[in-house]
């Protein structure tokens, strides 16, 4: 049940679209791992696993801030190519029909308008206070803080808070 | 002999005393007596059988006439429940059966008792023992309330239909009584609030009087003003209006603060009660939970908090207010014409007497309506989880209708409350009026006669106070319902508030790391104390030692378990870890040394994260993740778009039952407990689950103690000790090959389970 925990002296290469080549301290190298965050929530720059192609775990970072530059920017293309999760950054309109709650929003990449099926357990805060935004087709949306929405947005937000 | 000392459920019959004292003359000790209410041939009659050590002698209602049969004498003694009555007969060594008693079900429970007792008295088992065992059994037909009769929920427990109401109320005042100097400052605003609505009918009053009519007015305040703005009547309606307007200001003003102060008391209030029931009953013992369904509990912590709050908040905010304008009205009343005060008295008695009939007469319609809607409620609960059920059998349509037709009561029903409940208040306000017509009729004869001491102004504030008069007064006949209501709630509430907790010891030891050897002496343990699930097992386990328990279910496996895990108490004998007893250890710090893996994993609805580290808050990340690597769970973990992140219990996230399992032994790894415990962990998943689930247990268990409960005997292929329960005994204890040369029980279950096995596989083979 030994894991390998990557450290300062191992280097990370991009291999190819999100994949990365992991060269070991020791001379050792594992090309085309996919790395995954063990916590996409809570815990966005620690614990990265990296994954070969038949899923199974092969390294593990502890944290990226260990890794050094170049390493850590590849591995951060990598996780934000895997993960597609857009900031909010204004609710354009807000509206329930039959117990279903329809978004538009402004987000960085782009508007959208999707279903939220659960305000309950789709909309939820964070313990860093963010808000994290489930649609019906399991797509994630973020708000980072929501004190720097505008007015009509934050008013839409918290009434399904 | 004094007959106050013997055992027994009533007073002995005085006709029957002579045979007590015939039998303690002739040196026989009478350990105890059951009277009984039936005689041989059916007719109510006041019997007795008394029981001594070596025989038992009964008196059938007839004086001077009683049977002794010595216990020496009886093949087997059975207490036979019939329709209605029940019998004590036996069967004798000559081959005869005779009954010797006869009884009505009130007392069968102790003559059940009896006759086991007389069985293994003759038997010769210890005569102390059997005789505890019949103590508790009194005890509890005993534990009944003495004025009203119902049982009660332990012996010597206070009866809940009779305990004081007062009582009731001083354990709530404990939960107001920190809001005391609150409501006391809400008290004063509502002395203010009441005094400002007494001021506008007397306004009212003079406007009519001296500003329409120009008379003169008794009050020096009125006539201060009149002559400072000279008579000017437009000027003087004007300013009257004004100090209304200023009135009405203060008195709402203030009301808001009230109001929200008094909110917040009770809401505080019921808080903290809640968060007391919350507590009790995480400490309750698993005795309680047996007994009472976890629904109940779950309603009592939502359901009855809420009628309390709302009760306090009638009761602190309205009734407050109520009451001190009902005064001041009556005061105000009396002050400005006696005699009228009391013709506007008159409906009172009738409306308070409509109340009274009316809140009686729809009492039962309320209960009735929350009966249909529980029953409405309960086709719900029924149905919906056992929705593939009816999908799988096409009862889709048939549960519809058995749903609308349970509605349809319930609708038809509060249909009926509603004709009822829209008339009441109707009929208050037509009595309220006509209580006005008596004022308009007397007064304003009075008015126009020229009536010393009556004028129109004091007609019409003396309506306007009449009319405030009633709303109080129908508020106080109403309360007692809600008080009743409020009352019944409380009591489900202080049922668990005051209910036993788990039993901590005197000393707490607590334990370091447990070297994990466990002995089981002696224990027996009946839930009922009368048939017992476990009987005399003596039992040795080596720290390390992987022991498969095996049996039948019912057999009492899991009661070995459950009474290692302490969850209950009351058993006979000990049971040894490390040679300490564990009703000496610390609860909590002995339970934290062992790992219990249940058949049906439990999860909260949290990340998967927070589950695994539920068995120790403390544990780093990597702490966890090696702990569900451990448990084979890492792999699923990561493939879920959240890993670690993701909930349980949400639309989407497909954890099945072996990945649960293998998540709660995640949970055990974590603990790194000195005692692990299986409770059918591999019952419930497919032959490849439980391959994942087997390497993580064996894993887990390295050098550990470990007790596996299993059905299936692949599951134990790891124990080098198993031991076979059958009706609360251990019946065979080895090694699993000592037990198949035995040839015994665990032989044939490995016989019976490998057919099995070869016709699964065939099968297996056949469909892939």
């Amino acid at each position: 049940m030994e894991r390998i925990y990557l450290t300062a002296s191992d280097r990370v290469e991009k291999f190819e679209n999100n994949l990365v080549t992991v060269h070991f301290a020791d001379g050792s190298v594992m090309e085309g791992l996919e790395p995954r965050r063990l916590f996409p929530v809570s815990l966005l720059d620690k614990y990265i696993t990296l994954l070969d192609s038949e899923g199974v775990e092969k390294c593990v970072i502890r944290a990226l801030a260990e890794l050094p530059q170049e390493s850590r920017a590849v591995l951060q293309g990598a996780l934000d190519d895997y993960s597609l999760v857009p900031h909010i950054t204004r609710i354009l309109e807000s509206v329930e029909k039959y117990g279903t709650l329809r978004w538009t929003v402004e987000t960085d990449r782009g508007i959208k308008s999707f279903d939220i099926r659960n305000r309950n357990h789709d909309i939820r805060v964070n313990r860093d206070g963010s808000i994290r935004v489930r649609d019906a087709d399991d797509n994630r949306y973020i708000i980072e803080d929501y004190h720097t929405l505008d007015n009509r947005s934050r008013k839409a937000l918290l009434a399904d808070l | 002999m004094n007959t106050e000392m013997i055992l027994k459920n009533k007073k002995i019959p005085a006709d029957a005393m002579p045979i007590a004292e015939q039998l303690a003359g002739d040196g026989e000790r009478v350990l105890f007596a059951i009277v009984g209410d039936l005689s041989l041939k059916g007719k109510y009659a006041d019997t007795v059988i008394f029981f001594t050590e070596t025989a038992l002698v009964a008196y059938d209602g007839v004086p001077g006439e009683s049977v002794r049969y010595a216990y020496a004498d009886m093949e087997e003694v059975v207490s036979k429940r019939m329709y209605g009555n029940a019998t004590l007969s036996a069967k004798m060594k000559d081959g005869r059966r005779r009954v010797f008693f006869r009884y009505t079900y009130a007392v069968a429970a102790l003559c059940d008792a009896a006759a086991l007792f007389v069985s293994h008295v003759r038997d010769g088992q210890d005569l102390q023992e059997e005789l505890a065992i019949m103590a508790v059994t009194f005890e509890r037909a005993l534990s009944v309330c003495p004025k009203c009769g119902r049982t009660l929920l332990h012996p010597g427990a206070e009866c809940i239909m009779c305990r004081s109401k007062k009582k009731i109320i001083k354990k709530l005042y404990k939960y107001i009584q920190p809001q005391m100097p609150m409501i006391i400052l809400c008290i004063f605003l509502s002395l203010f609030t009441t005094f400002m609505a007494l001021v506008p009918p007397t306004i009212t009053g003079f406007i009519v009087d001296s500003v329409f009519g120009g008379g003169e007015t008794q009050y020096a305040v009125f006539a201060g003003i009149q002559q400072w703005l000279g008579n000017d009547t437009h000027r003087l309606l004007l300013t009257m209006i004004l100090c209304l307007l200023f009135t009405y200001i203060l008195q709402y003003g203030v009301g808001i603060i009230r109001a929200y102060l008094m909110r917040t008391v009770g809401d505080r209030a019921v808080a903290d009660l809640r968060n007391d029931i919350y507590r009790k009953a995480q400490y309750l013992p698993m005795k309680f939970y047996d007994k009472t369904s976890t629904g109940s509990v779950i309603n009592r912590i939502a359901g009855d908090s809420n009628t309390l709050q709302t009760f306090m908040l009638r009761i602190t905010q309205e009734a407050v207010v109520h009451f001190f304008q009902m005064i001041g009205i009556i005061v105000i009343m009396l002050a400005l014409n006696p005699s009228l005060t009391l013709l506007s008295l008159f409906p009172i008695p009738i409306i308070v007497i409509l109340t009274r009939i009316f809140s009686l007469k729809i009492r039962p319609y309320y209960r009735r309506i929350w009966r249909r809607w529980s029953s409405v409620f309960a086709t719900l609960a029924d149905t919906i989880p056992c929705v593939k059920v009816i999908k799988s059998f096409t009862g889709e349509k048939r549960s519809a209708e058995r749903f609308e037709e349970k509605n349809a009561e319930w609708l038809s029903m509060d249909l009926r409350l509603g004709k009822i409940a829209t008339a009441f208040p109707q009929c208050v306000s037509f009595f309220v009026t006509c209580g006005s017509l008596i004022i308009w009729a007397v007064g304003g004869t009075n008015v126009i006669n020229g009536v010393g001491g009556y004028s129109a102004g004091l007609i019409v504030s003396f309506i306007s106070y009449a009319s405030m008069f009633y709303n109080p007064v129908t508020f106080f006949a109403n309360l007692s319902d809600s008080f009743q209501g409020a009352l019944a709630s409380t009591e489900k509430i202080l049922d668990i508030l005051e209910a036993e907790p788990e039993t901590q010891s005197e000393s707490h030891v607590v334990p370091d790391k447990l070297q994990g050897k466990i002995e089981f002496l002696h224990v027996g343990f009946s839930f009922d104390r009368t048939k017992k699930v476990l009987d005399d097992v003596t039992l040795t386990i080596q720290p390390g030692e992987v022991v498969g328990i095996v049996g039948t279910t019912g057999s009492g496996k899991s009661t070995l378990i459950n009474l290692l895990m302490r969850f209950y108490d009351g058993y006979s004998g000990e049971i040894l870890v490390d040679g300490h007893n564990i009703k000496n250890f610390d609860l909590s710090a002995y339970r934290s040394q062992i790992g219990y893996v249940q058949q049906e994993p439990m999860m909260f609805s949290d990340t998967i994260f927070r589950n695994i580290a539920y068995s120790n808050p403390d544990a780093t990340i990597e702490d966890v993740i090696h702990a569900a690597d451990v448990a084979n769970a890492h792999g699923f973990i990561v493939r879920q778009p959240d890993a670690y992140d993701t909930m349980l219990g949400e639309r989407g996230v497909g954890v099945s039952g072996g990945e649960k399992q293998r998540l709660s032994i995640a949970r055990a790894v974590l603990l790194d407990p000195s005692i692990l415990i299986f409770d059918e962990a591999t019952a419930a998943v497919d032959s490849e689950t439980e391959h994942l689930i087997q390497e993580a247990i064996d894993r887990l268990i390295a050098g550990k103690t470990t007790l596996m409960i299993a059905h299936r005997l692949s599951t134990l292929r790891r124990a080098n000790r198993i031991i076979v329960v059958d009706q609360g005994r251990v019946i065979e204890n080895g090694t699993p090959e000592e037990l198949m040369a035995l040839k015994g029980k665990y032989y044939k279950l490995v016989q019976i389970q490998s057919m099995t096995q070869e016709a699964e596989a065939m099968r297996e083979e056949e469909n892939f």
